[in-house]
């Protein structure tokens, strides 16, 4: 009797001290992980060469370009989860290397929403691009195009001397020429 | 062939040309030879129509009909095309149901669609498409489907009015002691998924069956046509999820026949794997849908514990383990690599451990026996006349598999032989579902192994060999391609544009339609508690039903 008893407590005890498989949070654990699996995107802003060859081949539209205030490169996807089948074609697709700027596999799984209809229209996967970022983009931008301009007026400046010592040096050589063939 | 080609060369014809070494293609002149030149393809032994598939020229105002003569047994084939009018009151043909029972669904089909009118036809009603596309014709180049779904609320009301219509005739007294009965057999039965089977009964008595589809249309031979060659391979897996992979394959092998792209030898090998993958998990689903349907779901369990170790494999291999999306044309999407065979022998072992356990409780069963192996009778004769193909043929004795028949991707290399049964029951079609599986792990073991060689003498490389470029634009033709799906065969009939950037038409025959309008000529004069078993054992999907 005793001995039931203590086997008993201790039985229960053992509750106290053992994590119960329920108590276990299980999201985080795939039964069968996979690198390829087909979750949620990531988009990688720095690399994007903004070529829309992911919004061309999207066979449900669900990539729409996010235009950014740039001159080049000024276009990055984003993509609406409620309508997107994870069919990966868009990371297929993406140009740029060593890694794809658009990359599904091994994406989150556990992309989770409300039920409502508000709550759909905020299921996307936005590009969430850092002020600063743009900032550096945008002088650096500057900087280009200041530097291009420089270096075209130099160019000019030079093309110009250029031309005008040719001006000057052609009618000498042919004066020279000329001269020569006359004498 | 050549006897085809002597009774053919007797009709005016543009042109009889050989196509594939098993198919024979001809144009003929006059759309009112058909019913002639068909009476004589049936004389000659092409007993079975695969389908009837039309194509709209709006450019030449003219729509072109394809029919699809095949004989099962002796591996030759006739691919009939006739011009007929485009305009709507013209737009007529002679239907050939009368000599073919299985052309009967899939000219109503092309009615709908097309709005292509069969004379003759003793049934003329419009099939899968719901009321508001009543003569609309919505896969004619010419239909504007954004006005059509910009009426959303009146749409939905028509089809609630007439189903209110219907509803009220649902009652006939015949006299005192009898009355006729519509029972609405689904679309939220159990057993039936979504399908509504308008029994018509006295009582117990069943009178007749007539099947209302349509509830997952999806258009999909139309959503093709909006996407890019590639992109396609997403609308032509949703044919049926449970063997995505096979309808993927057809369509890849149509495009890669018209680019005239020859993929490498690894691709072709992969094919096999993943397709007899495929396979499985869909043959799987299909016993546990038979028992399901007499209500025991012990084996749809036992089943999807084994499935779930080939879904991994898929999902190793392509990142999904149901819509995987992992065939494209020229070749296969992703690279191989070892530790996916290793996934694979494990499920191979799983089945290997688990199948005599299913056989001795399931297959073998003495309470199914005595129930479906008296029900559901299909004799050869009614196999080649409605066309039925794959599973179900075979369990009615017919030795019909298009692996062995027209050899795709790697079969010709792959020791195999045609898995039958004899009687054609109900019981016979659960049967033939089992060995199949067997088969398909043998093939699988096979490929496999071959694979594995080849790795390790260098002979393939996985990681690159996996895929040949295809343009991006193709040339203008067209092309029929026909694999072995899990339920049979599909036949895919793919039209390009000059300079193409997306199919121009895509006809996709699957086995379901051909199965469903079995339920009739099998259930009629039997009782209600019939249905759900004799609809479960003819493996019917309503994805590929519906498309």
């Amino acid at each position: 009797m005793v001995l039931k008893l203590i086997t008993k407590v201790f039985r229960v005890s053992k509750a106290l001290f053992v994590k119960s498989p329920a108590q276990e949070d299980v999201r985080e654990h795939l039964m069968h992980p996979s690198e390829r699996y087909r979750g949620e995107h990531r988009v990688n802003y720095e690399t994007c060469i903004g070529c829309d060859s992911c919004n061309k081949i999207c066979p449900t539209h669900a990539i729409t370009m996010k235009h950014l205030p740039f001159k080049k490169q000024n276009i990055v996807p984003e993509v609406n989860l409620s309508v997107c089948i994870f069919c990966g074609l868009c990371e297929d697709v993406c140009p740029t290397k060593p890694e794809k700027s658009i990359v599904l596999s091994g994406g989150r799984y556990d992309m989770i929403t409300g039920g409502w209809h508000e709550d759909q229209e905020q299921f996307w996967v936005n590009v969430d691009i850092p002020q600063s970022y743009i900032d550096t983009r945008l002088q650096e931008e500057e900087a280009a195009r200041v530097k291009k301009e420089l270096a075209a007026k130099k160019r000019a400046a030079e093309a110009a001397l250029k031309e005008g010592k040719i001006e000057k040096k052609e009618p000498q050589i042919g004066n020279i020429d000329f001269s020569g063939g006359e004498s | 062939m050549d006897t085809l080609k002597e009774i053919l060369s007797s009709f005016e014809s543009e042109y009889i040309e050989n196509y594939k070494p098993t198919w024979l293609k001809v144009k003929i002149a006059h759309s009112a030879d058909l019913l002639q030149v068909a009476k004589a393809l049936k004389e000659s032994g092409l007993k079975t129509i695969s389908t009837v598939s039309a194509t709209d020229f709006i450019e030449d105002n003219r729509i072109e009909m394809n029919y699809f003569f095949e004989d099962m047994l002796n591996r030759r084939n006739c691919w009939l095309k006739c011009d007929i009018s485009r305009e709507l009151e013209n737009c007529k043909i002679d239907s050939i149901t009368p000599l073919f029972k299985g052309a009967s669904w899939h000219e109503r089909e092309t009615f709908s669609m097309f709005g292509v009118k069969f004379t003759g036809h003793d049934d003329l009603r419009p099939i899968i498409i719901s009321q508001d596309y009543y003569g609309k014709n919505p896969f004619r180049k010419d239909f504007d489907w954004d006005t059509h779904e910009a009426n959303t609320v009146e749409n939905i009301n028509l089809i609630a009015d007439s189903f209110k219509r219907e509803e009220a005739e649902n009652e006939k007294n015949i006299d005192p002691n009898s009355s006729e009965t519509v029972l609405n057999w689904g679309p939220t039965h159990p057993a039936s998924g979504p399908i509504r089977l308008k029994v018509h009964c006295d009582g117990e008595d069943i009178i007749g069956i007539d099947p209302d589809i349509g509830f997952v249309w999806r258009a999909l031979e139309h959503l093709v046509t909006k996407k890019d060659f590639v992109g396609a391979i997403v609308a032509v897996e949703r044919l049926c999820f449970m063997d995505n992979i096979n309808s993927m394959l057809s369509y890849a092998q149509a495009v890669e026949e018209i680019a005239d792209v020859q993929i490498t030898e690894f691709a072709k090998w992969m094919r096999v794997i993943l397709g007899e993958v495929a396979r499985i998990s869909s043959h799987m689903m299909g016993m546990g849908g038979f028992y399901n349907a007499m209500g025991l779901h012990t084996v749809a369990m036992w089943n999807m514990d084994m499935r779930e170790f080939f879904l991994d494999f898929l999902e190793s291999y392509s990142g999904a383990r149901i819509a995987t999306a992992s065939i494209e044309p020229g070749g296969v999407r992703y690279p191989l690599q070892k530790e996916m065979l290793v996934e694979l022998q494990a499920a191979l072992d799983k089945f290997d451990n688990t199948k005599e356990d299913i056989r001795a409780i399931f297959v073998k069963n003495p309470t199914m026996r005595l129930r479906a192996s008296k029900l559901g009778f299909i004799t050869e004769d009614e196999v080649h006349d409605y066309a039925l193909c794959g599973v179900v043929a075979r369990a009615s004795g017919v030795k019909t598999d298009i692996r062995i028949d027209e050899p795709y991707a790697a079969y010709d290399k792959i020791k195999m032989d045609y898995v039958t049964q004899e009687n054609g029951s109900s019981q016979d079609r659960l049967i033939q579902l089992f060995q199949e599986i067997e088969q398909s792990v043998d093939i699988i073991k096979q490929a496999k192994e071959h694979v594995e060689q080849k790795i390790q003498s260098k002979e393939f490389n996985p990681i690159k060999d996996h895929m040949v470029k295809v343009p991006k634009k193709l040339p203008k033709g067209e092309a029929i391609s026909r694999v072995e799906w899990a339920r049979g065969e599909v036949l895919m009939h793919l039209v390009t544009d000059e300079k193409a950037k997306s199919p121009y038409r895509l006809k996709m025959k699957a086995p379901s339609f051909n199965n469903t309008m079995m339920l009739n000529h099998l259930l009629k004069g039997k009782t209600l508690s019939d249905i759900p078993l004799v609809f479960g054992s003819l493996y019917i999907c309503q994805g590929d039903l519906d498309r």
